[in-house]
């Protein structure tokens, strides 16, 4: 055995320098290092062409390619090549590509993964001029900038707001959604005690993605993540853990689970009024009326904040970026450009239901006159989305952990969000 | 279920079943050897348990997506509906997904079994220098945790051309550890005798291996087969990545990218698709069990 | 490891005329021949796999020693060296230690489990005439199930409310609790669920060395009025003891990378509960910390080196 594994060593080394200089050859030296790096020069002039190569995650994957006639069509010398990835594996596809080189042209990201591809020097920098940032939600915008760099145009958005049965609540003596905190917490009281819910409001106690529902209490609250420059967190706030303090009480009074959900028992249990509101997104709209509510029972309000005015909510959604290995970056960037006009983003609306990010898409149609898609209209303009930092999903999970222990254990507010804050100054920006 | 739970005497089975059963050792079987009743009974309960997921996964294929996800649970459809298959099979480009999955897991299964007895033979009979370092190296890897080698393969395989064809989903799994130790243990049980006759014969040790050890590895052949092939047909990280254009998907691939939608997945779609990879499989096996049985029990595993 | 293996005596079953003629492969020649022959044979197999296997393994040991993150994949020579400092706050670090906890306590419940389940398969399967094919794919049918699909089948058994588990348990009185929602069971309950999925394969294998237990030695010992137990731990098991020892072997290495069952049912929680070594690898993974998640995935590596040898030690004394 010990001999054995001394000439394996041997071995070890010729492999290692192989395997290594095969990935030098291929994929050069590059400055990499996302913020201060310059937005692309602009465009050229003229129609696109060649063929463009786009992946796109979801729903969007699969309409893409048949929506893209028109781009097609305006561009005749163009041919838009459209490939679906499941979302669930998207991340370890893209950055698989980036690291070999071999990646599309365009392609759907995540928002909440822009500072890592960024960073890994897979995307380019947006085209001076190829949009306007003021046209978009100021939070999508947001998601795009990684150290002060523009690295792609927001696509489509959601945020979350407040689902609650609203046939239950004029039961419990609600007329209106709840506006502060204390509403909120009334509200979910009565909701028991006065119509019968088994759970007042449902929130996600800790574990994967639950920042996405308690960060908005925290921004509500003024809490932040990261000071003006994003280079240093703020988690350990006296707002944070305040904020903190008011989502786990849900847990310690009973009026949320503690345990998370199977699949689809939220939408059964919201329909049967054994959960008597929750917070999400617009796709949960969809869920909810095929597990039997009607369109009538149920309503969505902006988040609570303390004070009554409109809460700060998370924007999520897909940016469009562009690969620095794209070898068709100019049409690439015209496509991009014709997605994110208004005209466009209402179409896309209709195809698929996704929201646009840009604003003046709101101003027709359904958008605009739609009641329901006016809440999340309104909840857009003041959402918050995190720091676009590669570290951020490593961040989050430790938000996360930390937000379960809070909400199962009696580890108190204070502690918590200074635990966060140390986890998160160890971990980094990453920029 | 309960078909199974009542019916355990029909004379399904022929007499003579058992005997090929038994494989390389016919025994005589003279009663001495009784089979208690509740043996029978112990054995169905724990086959109602074992069997129990999978029954649920069939039934459960057949009913609607709502109820497929409704609270309390069914058991027995409320709706027996084919519309699962029918979407899946409408919406999938079935033929194209179904020979690149049964190419990749052939030519996995095939370049397995001839690699790996190459070496293994090699390993079990012959002397040659670095025999050690090798069979070191190769059972070394076989512990090695799958999640770390892959970024340095993707790049790897990219970057020599292979990414979005079906070699790049081949070649990285030709040369398994697990098989040559498989191979290895197998050839050992074969007689040094008859090789040195052969040798006295004057064949070459290279026609020895085709002519004489090949042929009579039979069973670890068939075994070696069917678990790379399983393990090539199920498997799916790997193809997701690599294939990038829906002409390449592989089965797997191509069900997980339609069953499961932007923020819920479709579970009955998912049910069905997972039912139609499972059959294929599982055809293999029924199919080859026996001779799988011979090869690992004649393995020397011991 | 390598030894123990490749030191296996040859065959026994030679007979003893030809013994002196197996010996004359080391005359010289022959052995050249031999050598060539060997490395041709070996080569096709070699070259891929120091290619596809050894290349990726041993540049990811590289990675362990540096600060590699996601954000380094197109400059892997931009990376710091950083000798063993990722080994070293792996071993401070508060969650490692838990997860490296939750995998020794999936080892010491699954190995015992599976084993056991599987040699009762197995031995059941060995004693029955009727139905032996249909009972014997039945019980291999869980280790050809796709997990993702089995995962909705177990969770809808394992449901606090309504989950058929519960509702049995509600029949004898029983109010069963969250199964995967508890700290404490959480764990345990994704080991039945291992065995579940794994037993089969261990089945087969033990199924086969049953089958070489001489049934003379079994009814001359019936005949001088040994119990079944008794012949059971006098003659069946010893002769059962190489195949256990390569089924403890195999399972361990197995449950020492236990995943999948957390990941599809339980996420790794709650509270970390079920989170496994090569969960946190995979996380750590995900994050993009290369170097962090190696020297994870070096020391599981270690973990399994030392207990196949110890194993191997222990199990092969006795003999």
């Amino acid at each position: 055995m010990r001999s054995t594994h001394r000439r394996t060593k041997g071995l070890a080394g010729i492999a290692a320098v192989a395997a290594t200089s095969l990935v030098l050859t291929a994929c050069g030296r590059t400055d990499s290092g996302a913020g201060g790096e310059a937005q692309s020069d602009e465009v050229s002039g003229g129609e696109a062409t060649g063929t463009i190569e786009v992946w796109a995650m979801g729903t969007e994957g699969e309409v893409l390619q048949d929506f893209s006639a028109a781009f097609e069509e305006a561009n005749p010398e163009a041919t838009v090549e459209v490939t679906a990835v499941p979302w669930e594996s998207a991340h370890d596809k893209l950055a698989g590509a980036i690291a070999s080189g071999e990646t599309p042209d365009v392609s759907l990201i995540g928002t909440t993964w822009m500072g890592e591809f960024a960073e890994a020097g897979g995307l380019m920098p947006t085209p001076e001029n190829l949009v306007d940032e003021a046209d978009f939600f100021p939070g999508a915008w947001q998601s795009t900038e990684v150290g002060g760099t523009s690295y792609g145009v927001p696509w489509y958005v959601e945020t979350r707001v407040l689902y609650y049965r609203s046939d239950l609540a004029k039961q419990a003596g609600w007329d209106e959604a709840p506006k502060t905190w204390d509403e909120l917490k009334t509200f979910a009281q009565d909701m028991e005690s006065k119509a019968g819910a088994e759970y007042g409001l449902n929130l996600q106690p800790g574990q994967t993605g639950s920042w996405q529902t308690m960060l908005p209490f925290a921004w509500s609250n003024g809490a932040t993540l990261t000071d003006e420059a994003g280079e240093e967190y703020t988690i350990d706030s006296p707002e944070m853990a305040e904020a903190l303090d008011y989502y786990t009480s849900y847990f310690d009074e009973g009026l949320s689970p503690t345990r998370l959900l199977d699949p689809g028992e939220l939408e059964s249990g919201f329909a049967k009024g054994d959960y008597a509101a929750f917070i999400s997104g617009p796709w949960h709209a969809g869920l909810v009326e095929d597990a039997g509510v009607k369109p009538d029972q149920y309503e969505v309000a902006t988040i609570p904040s303390p004070d009554g005015e409109q809460g700060s909510s998370f924007v999520g959604g897909g940016d469009l970026a562009v690969f620095n290995d794209s070898d068709n970056a100019d049409s690439a960037w015209k496509y991009v450009q014709w997605l994110s006009e208004a005209e466009t983003q209402t179409a896309f609306y209709e195809e698929v239901g996704d929201l646009p990010a840009v604003q003046s898409a709101w101003d027709t149609g359904e958008l605009a006159e739609d009641e329901q898609l006016q809440v999340f209209g309104t909840q857009l303009e003041t959402a918050v989305s995190p720091p676009a930092v590669p570290t951020w999903e490593q961040v989050a999970g430790s938000i996360d952990s930390i937000t379960e222990q809070a909400s199962k254990t009696d580890l108190a507010s204070q502690e918590a969000v200074a635990e966060m804050q140390s986890k998160a100054a160890a971990i980094g920006t990453g920029l | 279920m309960a078909q199974t739970l009542d019916a355990p005497t029909p004379p399904a089975t022929p007499p003579t079943h058992e005997a090929v059963d038994h494989g390389p050792r016919p025994r005589s079987k003279d009663g001495n050897v009784r089979t208690p009743k509740w043996l029978y009974a112990v054995m169905t309960v724990g086959l109602f348990f074992v069997v129990l997921p999978f029954v649920w996964m069939v039934i459960s294929s057949f009913k609607p997506e709502a109820e497929v996800m409704s609270i309390p649970p069914t058991w027995w459809p409320e709706t027996i509906t084919t519309s699962n298959y029918s979407t899946l099979f409408s919406k999938l480009d079935f033929p194209t997904y179904f020979a690149n999955s049964a190419i990749v897991a052939g030519a996995v299964a095939l370049g397995n079994v001839i690699f790996c007895s190459m070496l293994g033979y090699a390993l079990a009979k012959l002397d040659f220098p670095g025999k050690k370092v090798v069979f070191g190296l190769v059972l070394g890897t076989l512990m090695v945790p799958g999640v770390v080698t892959f970024i340095p393969l993707f790049v790897l395989t990219t970057n020599i051309g292979l990414a979005n064809s079906l070699p790049g989903m081949i070649l990285p799994f030709l040369a398994g550890p697990f098989g040559v130790f498989l191979m290895r243990q197998y050839v050992l049980t074969i007689p040094d005798e008859l090789i040195q006759a052969a040798r006295v014969d004057g064949a070459g040790e290279l026609r020895i291996f085709f002519s004489v050890v090949l042929p009579l590895c039979g069973p670890a052949v068939a075994t070696l087969g069917v678990l790379t092939f399983l393990t090539s047909w199920n498997n799916f990280l790997w193809p997701l990545v690599i294939a990038t254009s829906e002409d390449k998907f592989t089965l797997p691939v191509a069900l997980a990218l339609y069953s499961v939608g932007q923020n819920a997945t479709k579970y009955g779609l998912l049910l069905a698709g997972s039912v139609v990879v499972v059959l294929p499989v599982l055809a293999v096996f029924l199919v080859l069990q026996r001779r799988i049985m011979q090869g690992i029990a004649m393995t020397g595993i011991k | 490891m390598s030894t123990q293996t490749t030191t296996t005596p040859a065959q026994p079953g030679a007979p003893a005329p030809t013994q002196k003629r197996a010996r004359s492969r080391h005359v010289d020649p022959t052995r050249r021949q031999q050598a060539v022959a060997a490395w041709v044979l070996a080569l096709p197999f070699m070259a891929l796999f120091l290619v596809f296997t050894a290349g990726p393994v041993l540049a990811s040991l590289g990675m362990s020693f540096t600060d590699m993150r996601s954000t380094d994949v197109r400059t892997p020579f931009g990376v710091n060296f950083v000798g063993i400092e990722n080994y070293q706050e792996l071993l401070a670090d508060p969650l490692f230690r838990k997860v490296t906890l939750n995998t020794l306590l999936y080892l010491l419940l699954g190995v015992p489990l599976t084993m056991g389940v599987a040699l009762a398969a197995a031995v059941g399967l060995n004693s029955i005439q009727r139905f032996k094919g249909f009972f014997r794919v039945s019980f291999y049918l869980p280790v050809v199930t796709s997990i993702v699909a089995v995962s909705v089948v177990w969770k809808f058994l394992l449901r606090e409310n309504g989950g058929l588990v519960n509702t049995v348990l509600g029949w004898v009185g029983i109010s069963g609790p969250g199964w995967l929602d508890s700290t404490t069971l959480a764990l345990p309950t994704l080991v039945v669920m291992a065995v579940w999925r794994n037993f089969g394969t261990l089945m087969v294998i033990f199924l086969a060395a049953l089958q070489t237990v001489p049934r003379e030695l079994l009814e001359a010992a019936e005949t001088d009025g040994a119990s079944g137990w008794a012949r059971f731990r006098l003659i069946t098991l010893p002769i059962l003891r190489p195949t256990m020892l390569f089924g403890a072997v195999i399972t361990s290495i197995g449950y020492l990378q236990f995943f999948e069952e957390a990941f599809v049912m339980t996420k790794g929680g709650p509270l970390d509960a079920t989170r496994s070594i090569t969960f946190f690898t995979f996380d750590q993974w995900g994050y993009g910390n290369y170097g962090y998640a190696s020297a994870a995935a070096y020391l599981l590596f270690l973990a399994i080196v030392l207990l196949t040898w110890v194993q191997f030690r222990l199990l092969r004394e006795k003999d």
